[in-house]
């Protein structure tokens, strides 16, 4: 039996319209929540105590290695402010995604428009990630200094610094994508900070003591392979390991699946 | 299958919470180009019906089309053909208004040429034209709700739900958005939730009860009213059991009927024994010596005795906000 035309253009147009649709409205929800870091002083200022933290921490290496050998890994990625402070800023900047849109209203009418749950998921995690790596645009400056200034025959090697960047860009997506779940879990930015906050330190505090305390054979294997600060010594030494880089992107899907799930619960609670 | 005739279809809808059934098995259709109003008391289950038909909340039982897609199965479709304004109004309030506007008009599927032409006719539509480059946020109530409004509208769509879009506004601003919605009801399909029996009977062509979930009248407006008007309304408070004094003023010469439900005191918790009556009479009826007569007679105190000086939207709200109800 032929199929009616009506039918067809009504299937062809859901088709287009959504094809259409569907990339840009992520483009758009992003550029919007991007902006609105902006839009108060409150970006400014964390990218600010940041970059001040972050810069007087590689001040203070580079003082270090005029009498011991540093390397240049260790300069630029292992300082615990330059972490503490990427920490707190992807709890800080996490925390509003969802629960002040919740709180305020906005959620009702964003999610009431032609868009699906997953787009707007993805358009907040993306425009969190994408003020990370903006705000960890300017630190590429302390590679260049480093460069510049190095000893006269000393070799400048380029490998741990991208191995670097690539292990801070791995868990900055993970941490982003965990303070996208909690913040889809509340209406209350702090809640969302506290959940976000204790969440990372089990991974970085918590699992980097545990496995030097615990006796217990299993566990103590499990918090060495979860343990972030394990996984910056390698990385940041120019040591590639592919066990990291999977644990840490499929975290990043799973915490937005799952906060997909919980933006959908709405639905039927 | 797609219906010529209603662009709403809702067949038994019912939606529990947790501890409470908001919407129980309502249903109900709208027209292409009607306008629909619900009407009821906080908590009536307005804002749920509206949320389900803007697909924000699924419901738990029954079915809901709009111009016969299922709202949650087609959703993305649905959406396209609906315009929906919150009961808060809920904006970024950090955006300028022709920012969010345009933001909003891209979201719903409009084409950069298409949004030009269309924000210049919303903003005159809506009355944004002196005000589109100001932050959201510092703007009054009453700006707040033509912005919502116009984003409800930017896509054309040809349904509009409106909750409670006039709450919190001033006289003027009331009539104004009032206004708006008259000539919006020429050319979509509206349907306003209101508190107002005033506006309900100004807007809608048909209007539906809502109370505690349930649809206790459906009707146009004029005769909705009707029930109350041309008759002598007297409100009274009468502390007594419920039944027995709705039957005592029943009896009263001169009385057709009477609507009776408990008083709320100030935190609107029921009032002990007192409860409120509204009886209505025949026109030129005034049985109230005969009232406070037979209530003194039985014992009961009486505070209250008001021949039609309430509003009759008062007297509604009063009524729909008590358990029972006797609309006859």
């Amino acid at each position: 039996m032929p199929r009616s035309p009506a039918a067809c253009r009504w299937t062809c147009n859901e088709n287009n319209s959504f094809r259409h649709i569907t990339m840009s409205n992520v483009l758009l929800l992003l550029r919007r929540q991007f902006l609105a870091y902006f839009r108060s002083p409150a970006g400014y200022v964390v990218i600010i105590i940041f970059l001040l933290i972050s810069g007087l921490s590689f001040c203070r290496l580079i003082a270090q290695s005029a009498t011991e050998t540093i390397q240049v890994g260790d300069i630029l990625f292992r300082s615990a402010y330059f972490w503490m402070i990427v920490l707190v800023t992807i709890a800080l900047i996490t925390m509003p995604l969802f629960a002040e849109e919740r709180h305020s209203g906005t959620l009702e009418t964003l999610l009431t428009a032609p868009v699906t749950d997953a787009q707007v998921v993805l358009a907040k995690f993306a425009a969190a990630y994408l003020f990370i790596v903006v705000m960890l645009l300017p630190t590429l400056s302390h590679a260049v200094l480093l460069h510049l200034f190095r000893d006269a025959g000393a070799t400048f090697s380029l490998k741990p610094l991208l191995t670097g960047y690539l292990i801070v860009l791995l868990i900055g997506a993970f941490y982003t994508a965990f303070g996208v779940f909690m913040s889809s879990l509340t209406k209350s930015m702090v809640v969302s900070a506290i959940l976000c906050g204790l969440g990372m330190s089990v991974t970085f505090l918590l699992a980097d003591n545990a496995q030097y305390a615990l006796h217990n054979r299993p566990l103590e294997y499990v918090f060495t392979q979860i343990s972030s600060v394990q996984h910056v010594l390698d990385f940041s030494r120019g040591i590639v390991d592919s066990q990291p880089i999977v644990f840490y992107l499929s975290g990043t899907v799973l915490f937005l699946y799952l906060s997909v799930k919980a933006i959908e619960a709405r639905l039927w609670r | 299958m797609k219906d010529r005739k209603n662009i709403i279809k809702v067949k038994n809808l019912t939606k529990r919470f947790a501890a409470s059934i908001a919407v129980d098995g309502i249903s109900f259709e709208a027209q292409r180009g009607e306008t629909l109003g619900f009407l009821g008391p906080n908590g009536a289950g307005k804002t749920t019906t509206m949320r389900i038909l803007a697909g924000y909340l699924a419901a738990t039982d029954g079915s809901v089309q709009v111009d016969g897609l299922d709202v949650l199965e087609h959703a993305y479709e649905v959406r396209r053909k609906i315009g929906y304004l919150p009961e808060h109004v809920p904006l970024y309030q950090e955006m300028r208004v022709a920012e969010y506007l345009q933001f909003r008009g891209r979201l719903k599927g409009l084409s950069r040429r298409r949004l030009r032409n269309r924000m210049d006719e919303i903003k005159s539509l809506c009355g944004l034209h002196n005000v589109s480059g100001r932050i959201i946020g510092h703007l009054s109530r009453g700006y707040h709700q033509r912005i919502g409004l116009a984003d409800a509208l930017i896509h054309e769509p040809e349904l509009l739900l409106l909750d409670e879009p006039t709450i919190g506004l001033d006289p003027n601003q009331i009539r104004a958005i009032r206004e708006l919605i008259k000539t919006l009801g020429q050319k979509h399909t509206v349907v306003i939730s209101t508190h107002y029996l005033v506006e309900a009977e100004a807007l809608c062509e048909k209007v539906l009860i809502l109370n505690h979930g349930r649809i206790v009248a459906a009707d146009a407006p004029a005769a909705l009213a009707g029930l109350l008007k041309n008759k002598t309304v007297i409100a009274a408070e009468i502390a007594g059991p419920r039944h027995e004094a709705a039957a005592m003023l029943r009896g009263l010469p001169g009385v057709v009927g009477v609507i009776a439900g408990p008083c709320r005191d100030q935190n609107g918790s029921p009032a002990g024994e007192w409860n409120s009556y509204v009886v209505e009479c025949a026109p030129e009826a005034d049985p109230r010596c005969e009232i406070s007569a037979g209530a003194a007679a039985r014992g009961w105190a009486l505070r209250e005795l008001i021949l039609e000086k309430k509003k009759l939207e008062d007297i509604f709200a009063e009524i729909t906000g008590s358990v029972q109800v006797d609309l006859q």
